[in-house]
C-alpha cells in the first residue's frame, strides 16, 4: 500500500467511526432535509417553532438519558408531567406567586423522582416495575385530586386544571412561556441550556464519570469505591428535578394540565429520543448531545406530517418505523462489518 | 493412531496474538498432558477446537476427518468434550436433567420419559463406579461430584476426546485417586483425554505423553517417561527459569495492619500482623478463605467477628469508602468483572477510584490527569497508544497495571492484591512483580493473595497457608516452596510429616 493509500483507508476510517458516534446528527440532518422539502422551505419562525415544541420532551429526555446511561429506566416521567403540572397550577392560583409555582414544581418532582429513586437504589427493586407502578400512580392521583379540589382553585376548569386569569401573575408566567427573546422562545433557550449544563457534567465532571461507570460495570464502579445505589438515586431525582422544570414550561406555555392526556405516552418519546441520541439502553455509551437531536427530530417528524395534510394518528406508527429503521442499523452495521472483517481474514489466510 | 492433529494453529484477539502456529497431537487411548504457564495458550487452543473460537489459520484433522470452523454443538457432535475448570453445570436442575439436558427423552405429545432418563443415567453410573443419585439437584453435590457428573455426561454422549481443564484443583486426595481410577479405565476402552493441570505430580502419575508451550508458541512434545518434573518446568518458563533472583530484603517499619481473630464469610479467626513496606503471600486451595480475607479487608463484605486495626486505629464501619480513605486500595480478583469498565477509556479507568475521594472538587482538569497519566505510563511501561485509548484494546499485563496505576493514585499505602496476575503473560508477570517490590521498597505495604507459589516464592516476606477458612500455617521466605505450600494447604502434614 503507498502512503497516499494509507492516508485514504484512515480518512475514510475517520468518517465511519464520526458516522458511527455521531449518528444521531445524521439522521437529524435526513428528516430536517425531508421537512425543508415537505414544508415549502426554510422559514425562521418554522424552526423556532420546532425548538419551542421540543423543549418539554427534551428536558424531559435529558432526565432520561442520564438514568438510561446508569443502564436503568423511568416509565414514570408522563404521568409525573401530569400530576406536578396539575399541582403546580393549585399552587399557582393559591399563591399567585410565579417563584412559588416554579419552587413547588421542581420540588415536587424531586420527591417523585427521588421515590423511584430510592425503590430502584436502595431497595434494589427492578426500575421498570417500580416506575410502571408510580407512572399508574402518578397518572391516577392527578386525576383523583383534579376531581376533589375545590373548583376555585382548578381556575374554574372542570376536568382540567387551569390557571386563573384572574391572578395578578397570569399575563407574565403566560407570556414567559409563549415569549420570545431575540425571535428565540425562551423555552427553547432554556433546552440549550440545560442541554449545555448535562453534556458538561456528563463529559467533564466526575459525578458525570461515575454515572458511566456504574452503567458500564456496576461491580467494577463499586470495587473502585463507587456508591453506585447513591448513583442510582442521584439519577432519578435529577431526572424528577428536570420532569418538575419540564412541567413548569408546560403550563406556562399552556395555561393549563389536563391530568387524562398531559404527558401521556411522554415516557415513551422520551426512551425514543435517548435512544435515537445513540445512548444504549444497557447503559455506559451514547453522549447527552445526542438527547437533543433525537428530541428534536422527532418534534420535525410531527411537523412533516402536519404538512403532508396526513391523518395525525398515524403520527406514532411513523415515528415507531423510524425507531426501528435507525436502531437496526445502529445494531446490524458493527454486526456486519464484524462479518465482513472476518471474511476478508479468512479469504487471506 | 492419532486422534487428533492440530497444525499451525494461529490466533489472535484485538491485534494481540495468542497463539503462534502451535501443534498438537493426541494418540488414540492416551492421556495427554498440555503444558505451559497461565497465558501460554492452552485455554485458548481449546477452546480454538471446541469451536468457542475460530482460529485465524492452521489446520484440524480429527478421527480421520479435517475440519474447518465448527460451531460448540458441532464439535461436541464429533465426539469432543470440554469438560471446563467453572463447571457448566445447572445448579436447579437435577442430576439427570442436567446430564439429557436438550436431548431428553420425550413421548410424541412432547412429554418427558423420565424414567428412562433416571435408569439410564443409574446404569451409566454403576459402569463408572461414579455414587450419585440421578434425581438429586445439582445444586447439592460436591465439588467432585460435579466434576464426575460432567465427565459422565461427556461420556453418555459418547465422546472420544474429553478435555480436562484443571480437573482436580477443588478435589482432596481420595478424590483425586477416584477421578484418576476412572480416567484410567475409559484410557484402557479408548478414551482420550487432554489434562491441563499445573500439578506436576499428576501430571506424571497419569500422564502418557506430553506438549508443551510457552508464551503462544509450541516448545516441544514427547512421552512422560522421558522427561522429569524440573526439565519440564524449564521447557515451561524458558531462559528466565529463576526463582529467587528478584527476591531482595528490605527494611521495615511499625506494624500497620493487624487483624485479630478475624472472622467473616468464608473465613475465620485470622490473626497477622503486617509491618510497613513487608510483602505477605497469602494462599490456598480455591475456597480456603484466603481471597475472601482480602475482599472482608477492603470492606466489600463484612466481618463476622474479630477486628482489623489499621496504622493503629479500630477499623469500626467496614465500606469499600471508609477503606480508600484509611489508605487501602485492592486489586480484586476476576479483572474483566471487578475492575475493567469496559465502555471507558483507561484514563477514564485510571482516574475513576482518585475521583470518588475528591468527590465535591466536581471539575475534571483533563490536562493534568493527562500529564499524571503519562508519569504512570513511563513509571510502570504501560503499553498503549495514548491515555484516550479504549481500555480494551490493551493486552491483560497492560490493562492490570492501569488498575495499579489507579490505585497509586489515591495515594494508598496498604495494597491488597487478589490474584494479580490472572490472565496475563510471563513476561507482564514478571513486570508485575518486580513492580510490586519496588513499591515495597518504597514503604507500601503489599498483601498478595494468589494460588501460583513460585510466584509468592519470588517477593513474599511470610506466606501465611490457608486451609478451611483460617490460617494453618505461616512460613518465612525461605521456608516457602511448592511442596510446603501444598502439603499445608492440603492439609496433609498432619497424616504425613514434611520431608527436607
Amino acid at each position: 500500500m503507498s502512503a497516499k493509500e494509507v492516508k485514504d483507508g484512515l480518512s475514510l476510517k475517520k468518517i465511519g467511526r464520526f458516522c458511527g458516534e455521531y449518528s444521531f446528527v445524521l439522521v437529524f440532518i435526513l428528516i430536517f432535509i425531508v421537512y425543508v422539502l415537505t414544508c415549502h422551505g426554510l422559514t425562521w419562525a418554522g424552526v423556532m417553532n420546532i425548538f419551542r415544541h421540543s423543549a418539554v420532551v427534551g428536558i424531559i429526555a435529558l432526565g432520561m438519558g442520564l438514568i438510561c446511561l446508569t443502564g436503568e429506566i423511568d416509565l414514570s416521567v408522563g404521568s409525573m408531567l401530569a400530576l406536578d403540572g396539575g399541582f403546580s397550577v393549585v399552587i399557582f392560583n393559591m399563591t399567585d406567586s410565579i417563584a412559588l409555582t416554579l419552587l413547588f414544581a421542581l420540588t415536587f418532582g424531586a420527591v417523585c423522582g427521588l421515590i423511584n429513586g430510592f425503590l430502584v437504589g436502595y431497595v434494589k427493586m427492578p426500575a421498570f416495575i417500580v416506575t410502571l407502578a408510580t407512572m399508574l400512580i402518578f397518572r391516577s392521583f392527578a386525576q383523583y385530586f383534579c376531581q376533589r379540589i375545590d373548583k376555585t382553585l382548578l381556575g374554574g376548569g372542570s376536568s382540567v386544571y387551569r390557571m386563573s386569569r384572574e391572578m395578578t401573575s397570569y399575563d407574565a408566567i403566560y407570556g414567559f412561556g409563549n415569549g420570545k427573546a431575540f425571535t428565540l422562545p425562551i423555552v427553547g433557550i432554556i433546552l440549550i441550556l440545560l442541554t449545555v449544563l448535562f453534556v458538561y457534567i456528563s463529559t467533564s465532571t466526575k459525578y458525570g464519570k461515575k454515572i458511566y461507570a456504574v452503567g458500564s460495570n456496576e461491580k467494577g464502579a463499586k470495587m473502585s469505591g463507587i456508591n453506585a445505589s447513591l448513583i442510582k438515586v442521584s439519577v432519578f431525582t435529577i431526572a424528577g428535578l428536570l420532569t418538575g422544570v419540564a412541567a413548569f414550561l408546560w403550563i406556562s406555555m399552556n395555561a393549563s394540565a389536563d391530568p387524562a392526556t398531559t404527558g401521556s405516552s411522554y415516557e415513551m418519546y422520551a426512551i425514543a429520543a435517548v435512544v435515537l441520541g445513540g445512548i444504549s439502553m444497557s447503559g455506559g455509551r451514547g453522549k447527552c448531545i445526542g438527547i437533543f437531536f433525537g428530541a428534536m427530530s422527532y418534534t420535525i417528524i410531527d411537523k412533516i406530517i402536519v404538512a403532508l395534510k396526513m391523518d395525525s394518528l398515524i403520527n406514532d406508527a411513523i415515528k415507531g418505523i423510524i425507531l426501528i429503521l435507525v436502531i437496526m442499523i445502529q445494531i446490524a452495521g458493527p454486526q456486519l462489518k464484524e462479518k465482513m472483517a472476518a471474511r476478508k481474514k479468512m479469504q487471506r489466510s | 493412531m492419532s486422534l487428533l492433529k492440530m497444525r499451525d494453529i494461529v490466533k489472535s484477539f484485538n491485534g494481540v496474538t495468542v497463539l503462534r502456529g502451535v501443534n498438537l497431537t493426541v494418540e488414540e487411548g492416551t492421556v495427554h498432558a498440555l503444558l505451559g504457564e497461565n497465558g501460554a495458550g492452552k485455554s485458548t487452543l481449546m477452546n480454538v477446537l471446541t469451536g468457542v473460537y475460530t482460529r485465524d489459520g492452521g489446520t484440524i484433522e480429527f478421527d480421520g476427518k479435517v475440519i474447518g470452523d465448527i460451531t460448540i454443538r458441532q464439535s461436541e457432535q464429533l465426539g469432543i468434550a470440554f469438560v471446563h475448570q467453572e463447571l457448566n453445570l445447572f445448579n436447579d436442575l437435577k442430576v439427570y436433567e442436567n446430564i439429557f439436558l436438550g436431548k431428553e427423552y420425550a413421548n410424541r405429545f412432547g412429554k418427558l420419559d423420565k424414567k428412562k432418563m433416571i435408569a439410564e443415567t443409574r446404569q451409566l453410573f454403576q459402569e463408572l463406579g461414579v455414587e450419585i443419585d440421578p434425581t438429586e439437584l445439582a445444586e447439592n453435590l460436591t465439588t467432585s461430584q460435579k466434576q464426575l457428573l460432567e465427565i459422565s455426561k461427556a461420556l453418555f454422549f459418547k465422546a472420544k476426546l474429553l478435555i480436562l481443564d484443571e480437573p482436580t484443583t477443588a478435589l482432596n486426595t481420595e478424590e483425586i485417586n477416584h477421578l484418576f481410577g476412572i480416567i484410567n479405565n475409559l484410557k484402557k476402552k479408548g478414551t482420550s483425554f487432554i489434562f491441563i493441570s499445573h500439578k506436576m505430580p499428576e501430571i506424571f502419575e497419569l500422564s502418557d505423553r506430553y506438549t508443551v508451550f510457552r508464551n503462544g508458541e509450541f516448545i516441544k512434545e514427547g512421552n512422560i517417561s522421558e522427561v522429569t518434573p524440573e526439565s519440564v518446568t524449564k521447557l515451561m518458563v524458558g531462559d528466565g527459569y529463576d526463582n529467587k533472583s528478584v527476591y531482595q530484603e528490605r527494611p521495615v517499619g511499625e506494624t500497620v495492619l493487624k487483624l485479630k481473630n478475624f472472622s467473616g464469610p468464608g473465613f475465620h479467626d485470622v490473626s497477622l500482623e503486617v509491618k510497613k513496606g513487608q510483602i505477605i503471600g497469602l494462599t490456598g486451595l480455591q475456597g480456603a478463605g484466603s481471597s475472601e480475607v482480602l475482599q472482608c479487608m477492603f470492606g466489600y463484605v463484612q466481618p463476622s467477628g474479630g477486628e482489623m486495626e489499621i496504622h493503629g486505629k479500630k477499623a469500626e464501619h467496614y465500606s469499600i469508602h471508609t477503606m480508600m480513605k484509611a489508605g487501602i486500595a485492592m486489586l480484586p480478583s476476576n479483572r474483566k468483572e471487578n475492575s475493567v469498565i469496559p465502555d471507558m477509556s483507561l484514563l477514564e479507568n485510571m482516574y475513576l477510584s482518585e475521583h470518588t475521594l475528591s468527590a465535591f472538587k466536581m471539575h475534571i482538569n483533563k490536562k493534568k490527569e493527562k500529564e499524571k497519566f503519562e508519569n504512570y505510563r513511563s513509571m510502570l511501561n504501560i503499553k498503549a497508544e495514548n491515555s484516550s485509548a479504549p481500555i480494551l484494546s490493551l493486552s491483560g499485563g497492560n490493562q492490570q497495571k492501569v488498575f495499579i496505576a489507579k490505585w497509586l493514585n489515591t495515594d494508598a499505602q496498604i495494597l491488597l492484591f487478589d490474584n494479580p496476575t490472572q490472565g496475563i503473560d510471563v513476561g507482564a508477570k514478571a513486570e508485575i512483580y518486580r513492580l510490586i517490590l519496588e513499591l515495597a521498597k518504597q514503604g507500601k505495604t503489599i498483601l498478595i493473595n494468589t494460588l501460583e507459589i513460585p510466584e509468592i516464592q519470588k517477593v513474599a516476606d511470610f506466606c501465611a497457608v490457608f486451609y478451611n477458612g483460617s490460617i494453618i500455617k505461616i512460613l518465612r521466605h525461605d521456608e516457602i516452596d511448592e511442596t510446603t505450600v501444598m502439603l499445608y494447604s492440603t492439609n496433609a502434614v498432619k497424616s504425613q510429616e514434611v520431608k527436607g
